[in-house]
Parts: C-alpha cells; sequence; structure tokens
C-alpha cells in the first residue's frame, strides 16, 4: 500500500511541478511525464504482487470526523482496477503531454496536465479506500477532477454544455450513494467496509433499497441504459486522452461500486442478478445499436462503452445468480469475465479514443463521413487502431474474446446446472446479438475511416501524428495483444477475483484456474495450428510459383467499377450512413434515426430516443420546481444566515429529543 | 489427437472443394442440364492459383491479409469439429463460443478487405453481409444453447459426440428443431440460395460474390477455397446433428462423414432448384424464424 500511496504522492508532485513550471515549457513537460511515468510504475507494482496472490497489508489513518478510521488498502478486486488506473493513466498522460505541445496556451495546457494528475490519483484512492468517508471523498474528487478536465476548452458551447450535463449526472448519481451508505451504516459499528460487511442490511426490504439506490448511484457512473444520457455528451467535449480516460477508468468506477457492494454483501439475493442481466443485456444491445447510428466517432465510441458496460453486467449477473442458485463455478467464471472485460476494455477503449484524436489532430473532424483512406496517410494510427477494434469486437485472439469467452462460458455453465440457473443460459443469445451488431458497427467505422479514398480534402492532406503521440497507443495495443495471447498471464489473477466475489474456496479456484488454462492454450496452439497448415499450403505455393514464369502482380490499377466507364470516384463509395443502413432499419423503432435523402445523397442522423424522449422533458420539470423553489434564496446574506441558524436549531431539538427517547 | 480425427480433418479439408461442385451438379440435373463437372472447383483453384495477382492502387495491405487471415480462421474453427463423431483435434469446455468468434473472424476480414477497394459494390455487399450477421449470430447460439441443454456438454466434442446419440432418445423433437435451425444458418451463412444466388450475374443484387469483386489471382483461390470451407464446416456441422457417429468404426466413421458431406451438399442443390431467393429485406426474417425454430428447441428442453 505504501508503493501506492507514493505512486499517488508522485502524481501530485506531478501536478504541482507542471502547475508551477509552466512558463518553462520543456523543463515542465519533462518533469511531469518523469513523475508520472514513476509514479504509475510504482503503483502498479502492488496491484501486481496482489493479483499474483500475494498480500498487502492495510494502512489504517485515525480519523478526525465522525465514520471510523480511514482504512485504505487493496484486494485482489481493487488491484485490477488499480492496474487499470496505472497502465491508461499513465499512457493517457503522455499523450497529453505531446497532444498540447502545440497549444498556444500554455497555462491553460499546464492546467490541464495538473487535473489530470489530480484525475488518476482520485482514481487510485477510490479504489484503494475500505471506508465509507475517505471512499466518498475520493469519489467527489474525482468527479469535479473529471468536469474540470473535460471542460478544458470552455469558450465552446458544446463543451460547456457537456461538462454542465456531466456534472449534474454525477451529482444526482453521488447523492443516490450517500443514501446508501447512510441506509446501511444506520447500526454498524462505523463506517469502514469491514464493519458495513459484519453488518449487513437486516431485512428483505432494506437490502433491496440499499441496492436499487447502489444501482442508481453507480448506475449513472457506469451509464447504464437508461442513466447512460450524459456519456456521449460529455466524451464528445473532452479533448480525447481526457475522454480516453473517462470511458476507460472513470465509468469503471460506477462498476467498481457495484462490485464492491456484491463483495460487502454475504448473500446478494437472487432478484438482483436477474436485474443485472436484464439491465446488461439491454445496456449492451441499445448501447450497439446507437453506436452504429452514430457517424461522430467521439460519441459513437462513447455508446460502445455503454455496450461494453452492458456485457460487463451480464457477467455480473450471471456471477450474482451462480451464488444465489448455488453453483460456485459459475459465479466465480461470471465474476472473473466482468473483472476481465473491465480491464480489457479499459485498454481497448482508451486506445480507440487516443486514436479517435490523433485522427481528429490530423483532420480537425470527429464526422466520419469526411474521412476515409487515412491507412495510407496515417499507418501506424491505423494499425493501432484496427487492433483496438478487433479486440472490441472480441474477436480471437485478442483480449476482447477472452473475457466475453468467460462471460459466455459462465452463461453457458448455467446451461449444465440444476433448476431455474438453466434459464440463464438464455442470455448468451444477447451477447452473440451485440457481438453481431460489434462486428458491423466497427467494420463501418475502420472501413469509413481508414479504408477508401478520401471523401474530403481534410483527410486528403492528413500527416501522421507525431511518435509522441502514437507511442502511447502502441503500448496499449501491446497490451491488448499480448493479454490475448498469453491467457496464462491474465486468467488466474480474474479468476481470483471471481472467487473473492463467489466466496468460493481456494481450491475449487485453483483447479479451476487450471481448468480455465488447458483449454486457453488448446485454443491459442489451435490458432497457430491453423496459422501453420495454412502458411504451409501457402509457401509450397509460393515456391512453385516463384519456380514458373508467373507474372509479378500488379499494383497500380483502378478499382474496378463493374464496366462504368468512369474511373469510382470517393464520391461514389459507400458511406457510414448507407453501410450501416440496413441494419438500422431492422431495428426501427429503437433506433431514432433521421434520414435526409434526396435525388443523389442519403444520410442519416442519429438522436438518442432517451435524451431526447425522457431526459430532457424531465429535466424541464425540475428545472420548473426549481423555479418555485428560487424564491427561497434572493441572494441576500442576512437570510442565508437565518436559514443556517434555523437549520441549527432543527438539529438541536431533533438532538434533545432524540437523546430524551433514549 | 487420435489418427481418426486427423484423418477426418484431413478428409474434410480435402474434399471441401467437393461441396459446391456437386450442389450445383444436383441443381443442373433437377433442371435438366447436363452442368460444369463436380470438381470444376477443383480447376478453378488451380487455374486461379497459376495468375497474377492484381490490386486496385486504393488498397492497403489490409485488402492482401484479408484471405490469408479468412482461411486461417476456418481451418482454426475446423480443429473443434468433431469429425470422426467422436472427438476433435482440439477441444475444451467452451470452444462452441471459440467456433463461432473465428467464424466472425474470418467474415471481419473478408468485410473490411472489400471496403478496403473503395468501390460502393463491395461496400453494398459487406453491408449485406453484416447485417445477415447480426442475426445469424444469435440463431446460431440458440442451436448451440440447445445442444448444451440436450446434451449437457460444453464442448463440440462432447455435444456432437458420444452424448448426442443419447440426446436423440430424450429429445428427439427438440434436436430436429436444431438440425433444421443449421440448415437453414447453412444457407444464408454460405451464401445460398434463398439468401443469395451463388450463379447471379448482376452485381447489385449480390452478396458474397460482389465483396471479392476486386480479388484476383491467387487471392481469389484462397476466397473461394476458404468459402468451399466454410460450407464443409457447416454441413459437416448439420451431418453430426442429425447422423451422430460416435458408435461407428475408424473406417466407417470417415466414409460416413464423406457421405453426409455428399448429402448435405445435394440438398443445397434440391434447395436451389426448387425454389428462388429471396428479397434481400426477406432475409433477417428466415434467419428470425430458423432462430425461432431453436427458441422452441430450447423451450422444449427447459419444460
Amino acid at each position: 500500500m505504501m508503493l501506492v500511496a507514493a505512486g499517488i504522492l508522485l502524481m501530485l508532485v506531478a501536478a504541482l511541478t507542471v502547475a508551477a513550471l509552466w512558463r518553462r515549457v520543456a523543463l515542465s513537460d519533462t518533469a511531469f511525464r518523469l513523475f508520472m511515468v514513476l509514479g504509475c510504475t510504482l503503483g502498479a507494482i502492488p496491484a501486481v504482487r496482489v493479483l499474483s496472490g500475494a498480500a498487502v497489508p492495510d494502512v489504517r489513518l485515525a480519523s478526525l470526523v465522525p465514520g471510523g478510521d480511514w482504512v485504505f488498502g487493496i484486494d485482489t478486486l481493487s488491484a485490477v482496477f488499480l492496474l487499470a488506473i496505472f497502465l491508461v493513466g499513465g499512457a493517457c498522460a503522455l499523450y497529453g503531454v505531446a497532444y498540447a505541445e502545440h497549444d498556444h496556451d500554455r497555462r491553460r495546457a499546464a492546467g490541464a496536465h495538473a487535473l489530470l494528475a489530480v484525475l488518476v490519483a482520485a482514481l487510485a484512492l477510490v479504489v484503494t479506500a475500505q471506508a465509507v468517508v475517505p471512499f466518498l471523498i475520493a469519489w467527489e474528487v474525482m468527479a469535479v477532477a473529471g468536469y474540470l478536465t473535460i471542460i478544458s476548452e470552455p469558450e465552446r458551447a458544446e463543451v460547456r454544455r457537456g461538462g454542465l450535463l456531466y456534472l449534474v449526472a454525477t451529482h444526482t448519481g453521488t447523492l443516490a450513494l450517500f443514501a446508501v451508505f447512510a441506509i446501511w451504516g444506520n447500526g454498524a459499528r462505523d463506517l469502514t467496509f469491514a464493519s458495513l460487511a459484519a453488518h449487513p442490511p437486516a431485512s428483505a426490504g432494506v437490502l433491496a433499497l440499499v441496492l436499487w439506490l447502489a444501482l442508481a448511484g453507480f448506475g449513472v457512473k457506469a451509464g447504464i441504459v437508461p442513466l447512460h444520457f450524459w456519456l456521449p455528451e460529455a466524451h464528445a467535449a473532452a479533448p480525447s486522452h481526457i475522454s480516453a480516460i473517462m470511458s476507460g477508468l472513470v465509468i469503471k468506477m460506477g462498476i467498481y461500486g457495484v462490485m464492491r457492494i456484491i463483495a460487502l454483501l454475504v448473500a446478494p439475493p437472487v432478484w438482483f442478478g436477474w436485474v443485472l442481466l436484464a439491465l446488461g443485456a439491454t445496456s449492451g444491445f441499445l448501447g450497439v445499436l446507437w453506436a452504429l447510428a452514430q457517424h461522430d466517432l467521439k460519441r459513437l465510441l462513447a455508446f460502445h462503452s455503454v455496450e461494453n458496460i452492458g456485457i460487463i453486467l451480464l457477467g455480473l449477473g450471471a456471477g450474482v445468480l451462480g451464488v444465489g442458485y448455488g453453483h460456485p463455478v459459475m459465479a466465480t467464471l461470471g465474476f472473473a469475465g466482468a473483472a476481465l472485460h473491465t480491464f480489457n476494455h479499459a485498454l481497448f477503449k482508451s486506445l480507440l479514443f487516443l486514436g479517435a484524436g490523433s485522427v481528429g489532430h490530423a483532420t480537425g473532424t470527429r464526422d466520419i463521413e469526411r474521412l476515409g483512406g487515412l491507412a495510407k496517410r496515417m499507418p501506424r494510427t491505423a494499425a493501432v487502431f484496427l487492433i483496438g477494434s478487433v479486440a472490441i469486437v472480441g474477436l480471437p485472439p485478442l483480449n476482447g474474446f477472452l473475457s466475453e469467452w468467460l462471460v459466455y462460458r459462465s452463461l453457458f455453465q448455467g446451461g449444465v446446472g440444476t433448476g431455474s440457473a438453466r434459464f440463464v443460459v438464455v442470455a448468451a443469445v444477447a451477447l452473440a446479438l451485440i457481438g453481431g451488431l460489434a462486428l458491423a458497427c466497427f467494420a463501418k467505422v475502420v472501413a469509413v475511416i481508414f479504408l477508401g479514398n478520401p471523401r474530403d480534402p481534410l483527410a486528403r492532406e492528413a500527416r501522421e501524428s507525431a511518435s509522441g503521440i502514437t507511442r502511447p497507443m502502441a503500448v496499449l495495443a501491446g497490451a491488448c495483444v499480448v493479454t490475448g495471447l498469453a491467457p496464462v498471464l491474465v486468467l488466474p489473477p480474474a479468476l481470483r477475483v471471481g472467487s473473492m466475489l463467489a466466496r468460493s474456496a481456494s481450491r475449487d479456484t485453483m483447479s479451476l484456474v487450471s481448468a480455465a488454462n488447458g483449454p486457453v492454450t488448446v485454443f491459442v496452439l489451435a490458432l497457430a495450428a491453423g496459422i501453420a497448415l495454412a502458411a504451409g499450403i501457402a509457401l509450397a505455393w509460393a515456391a512453385r510459383r516463384a519456380r514458373s514464369s508467373v507474372q509479378p502482380s500488379r499494383t497500380s490499377v483502378e478499382t474496378w467499377a463493374c464496366a462504368y466507364p468512369v474511373p469510382l470516384t470517393a464520391r461514389a463509395q459507400y458511406t457510414a450512413s448507407s453501410f450501416a443502413a440496413p441494419v438500422l432499419a431492422l431495428f426501427r423503432p429503437v433506433t431514432g434515426v433521421s434520414v435526409r435523402r434526396t435525388a443523389h445523397s442519403f444520410a442519416t442522423h442519429a438522436v438518442d430516443p432517451v435524451r431526447t424522449g425522457l431526459v430532457l422533458p424531465a429535466w424541464r420539470g425540475v428545472a420548473q420546481a426549481a423555479d418555485r423553489i428560487r424564491r427561497l434564496h434572493r441572494g441576500r446574506i442576512s437570510l442565508h444566515l437565518a436559514y443556517v441558524i434555523a437549520v441549527v436549531i432543527v438539529l438541536l431539538v431533533y438532538l434533545i429529543a432524540a437523546g430524551g427517547a433514549s | 489427437m487420435s489418427r481418426n480425427a486427423l484423418i477426418s480433418l484431413i478428409v474434410l479439408l480435402v474434399a471441401a472443394p467437393l461441396l459446391p461442385g456437386i450442389a450445383l451438379k444436383t441443381k443442373s440435373v433437377l433442371t435438366g442440364r447436363r452442368g460444369a463437372p463436380v470438381l470444376q472447383v477443383y480447376y478453378d483453384l488451380w487455374k486461379l492459383g497459376w495468375k497474377r495477382s492484381v490490386y486496385s492502387a486504393t488498397t492497403t495491405w489490409i485488402f492482401r491479409a484479408g484471405p490469408a487471415v479468412m482461411l486461417v480462421s476456418l481451418v482454426a474453427a475446423a480443429l473443434f469439429l468433431p469429425l470422426d463423431g467422436r472427438a476433435a483435434p482440439a477441444a475444451f469446455a467452451g470452444d462452441l463460443v471459440a467456433f463461432a468468434a473465428l467464424l466472425a473472424l474470418g467474415r471481419f476480414a473478408l468485410v473490411l478487405a472489400g471496403l478496403d477497394t473503395g468501390s460502393s459494390f463491395e461496400g453494398m455487399g459487406a453491408s449485406r453481409e453484416v447485417t445477415f450477421a447480426t442475426f445469424a449470430e444469435p440463431a446460431l447460439f440458440l442451436c448451440l444453447i440447445a445442444l448444451v441443454l440436450a446434451t449437457g456438454e460444453l464442448s463440440l466434442s462432447g455435444m456432437l459426440g458420444a452424448p448426442l446419440a443419447a440426446a436423440w432418445t430424450r429429445a428427439p423433437a427438440s434436436l430436429s428443431l436444431v438440425g433444421i435451425s443449421l440448415f437453414v444458418l447453412l444457407l444464408v451463412e454460405n451464401s445460398r440460395v434463398p439468401a443469395d444466388d451463388p450463379a447471379t450475374h448482376l452485381e447489385l443484387t449480390m452478396i458474397h460474390e460482389v465483396i471479392v469483386l476486386d480479388h484476383g489471382g491467387p487471392d481469389l483461390a484462397v476466397i473461394l477455397y476458404s468459402s468451399a470451407l466454410k460450407l464443409a464446416l457447416f454441413a459437416a456441422l448439420v451431418a453430426s446433428v442429425f447422423v451422430p457417429r460416435a458408435r461407428l468404426g475408424a473406417a466407417a466413421s470417415v466414409v460416413a462423414l464423406l457421405a453426409a458431406l455428399i448429402l448435405v451438399s445435394a440438398a443445397v442443390g434440391v434447395v436451389e432448384s426448387a425454389m428462388a431467393r429471396l428479397r434481400l429485406t426477406r432475409v433477417p426474417q428466415l434467419l428470425a424464424g430458423a432462430g425461432a425454430l431453436a427458441c422452441f428447441g430450447i423451450v422444449l428442453l427447459l419444460a
């Protein structure tokens, strides 16, 4: 824990240095890079140790405020998130420095760097806090630092709007969390997580209230449908490396919260598992569908985060149901799948957002309908973006496949179980549908941005980004490949998290570890055999061809236009709108797409039905109510002082009455 | 890996190009024509292998990698099918997900390669391919779920091996529905009538043929072979569900595999000569219907 503390301190030092030395650009950038990399490396060491089975002692600070000691510690659950935070946070910090290199407003750039460091430090505190008070403090620091990083270009109205929406959403969520811990902690010895675990909610009714409130509070952060409405707006408003941290890490804190609640409960009720499963299927399906309808790259990626949160919830649901129906293997696999997918999604989603930033940097647009042919102009960005896409679609041999496989495996394990657990297997269909749609969506994204011909001069004149931008992406892409190809590295830690949440015996886990390692090794071997077989045939053929008189291939011809006499222009290419149209037409009632069609053009425009149909009307109601309340505060200080005194008097009366009663 | 499994795998890899030929021959005979030789696909592969490749200036390495990735993913998927009716060369609990994911990988590679040409025709085909896949994938999983529930096994080797014969005595109705559903999936996934017409001559109406419009020479040969292999994989899947071969002897099971492959491809030919292709917008309904059949199977198993 001391190393994590040192890492967090180093990040704060980085923030201070960059804020103090902002006039000396080279020096402050170098110092910031150095301190961030050092801090992330130090912090990651204990996370890796805990994940490989070691225990790290807690840190206990006597507290000055009520609620018991401030405990900080790393269990396996914290460690997974901690590792993702330091890996992604470090990469994004390096990327951010390179991203802002040509920013003329040095002061603002330095401020943004400092806030990023604070945000990453706050994230690390959220997942290591083992008591309610420090957890909520870190949670608020994270929320506010997140807000400030989002609005780093406040002169744009879109940015201010997205930031405000985020701020309102996150604080509404925090309110629910206060309620959760107030209800749960009522009667507990103090507010450390250990005391909460020892004092579970007394009745089924209270438990239900706590769980629904927790789902609402953490669900806003995670972006579970229909609480996702802030997510695309905020992600589109923020600079790309901030979007990467928001989507890769910050929304994962919602998942962390749900997992922590599950870890604190001895027996999460069965209905909660079904709720998670249903929410997961809905979020996954609607998230990917709305992503398919989007042609704004960053909004599209943000909706994919909604989808992946859905996949994670499917894993969590399977885990809770496994516990509820008494199937420890199913529970362990489900939780392990959720944990690993959280980690994997942090890697590939931040990679994709950084890629989007690189594309945006080079072309100045997020509208993919104006791009095309960038694979030739930005080969490195194209390669890492393709890796991220294959990973997020869940295709072998990358890491996304591994975690989705665990979730599938857990659902199928339900199918061979007994009793009601067998019904869980049907959720695998939702996962398959989500997978098919994700494939369609990323075929669209990769093709329309990187393949074919440029659709606009912006894309034609694009240049590859500097190595300071492509290198952090290469690190994340490398992590995706390694995680996918060497499951032996990540499956045992994931299963350890799974068994912690499933409370299954350690002996069971270890047999599962070996049972899971075997198959996946078989899979990698099979893939290798497939490659060897295909390569053998190809080589033999090439050797024979080389000895014969076959002419060399021609590489400078036009794409065949099916005998059309004029060469195909870029305008004749399929657009993102036309590519996605058939799928969207099939799901018309829920896609919320408006179509603009003329004699020679076709374009679709996505509208989030939840935001326009649900959130905005509700917001108008809230604003009207707020107007009425406004009569209470008219800006006169004397009036406000009177309110304060009135509240203190009411509290005193309450305390006297309560003291009299006891 | 048993010797038997290896022999079956080699039989499948070698015999794969036979299947489209048989389907075409059946169709020709039923419609009163002589038709191309059964070995036509082998001749085509040989001819294409000796031609030179032509690449559009628009394309990148993704275009060239497409056919290779498709071939590798399908060969790897073949390793998980218990072709000898007992055990596959590679098997583990949950390998059915790997099988489906490898098919999806091949699809992704082919679609991207098509889109790399910047042609609207290829874009059209790719768009249709992924549209149908969003329905085909859940339908395939519904079939697999039914097989899991019927046999209590989590690997393809288990659910298509010995336990399947016992499952037929317990749940014949469900397994029949799954088999029919898988056959419909075979037709759609392999671009056969009624989803797509391999003999069509108009680019605007094609799906598979139009994605590979710009591939030529050895690249096209790899795609042609991979498509035949995909048909063979699905044919083996359908055959394994309908005819459990676990009790047959070693030689008999290989012969049975070959016979089953031929029968299924003849059935494809019969379908093609008996009906026209559906309108594009009808194909998802066909897939939803196939999924619904498998769903009934699941309901019967869970009841």
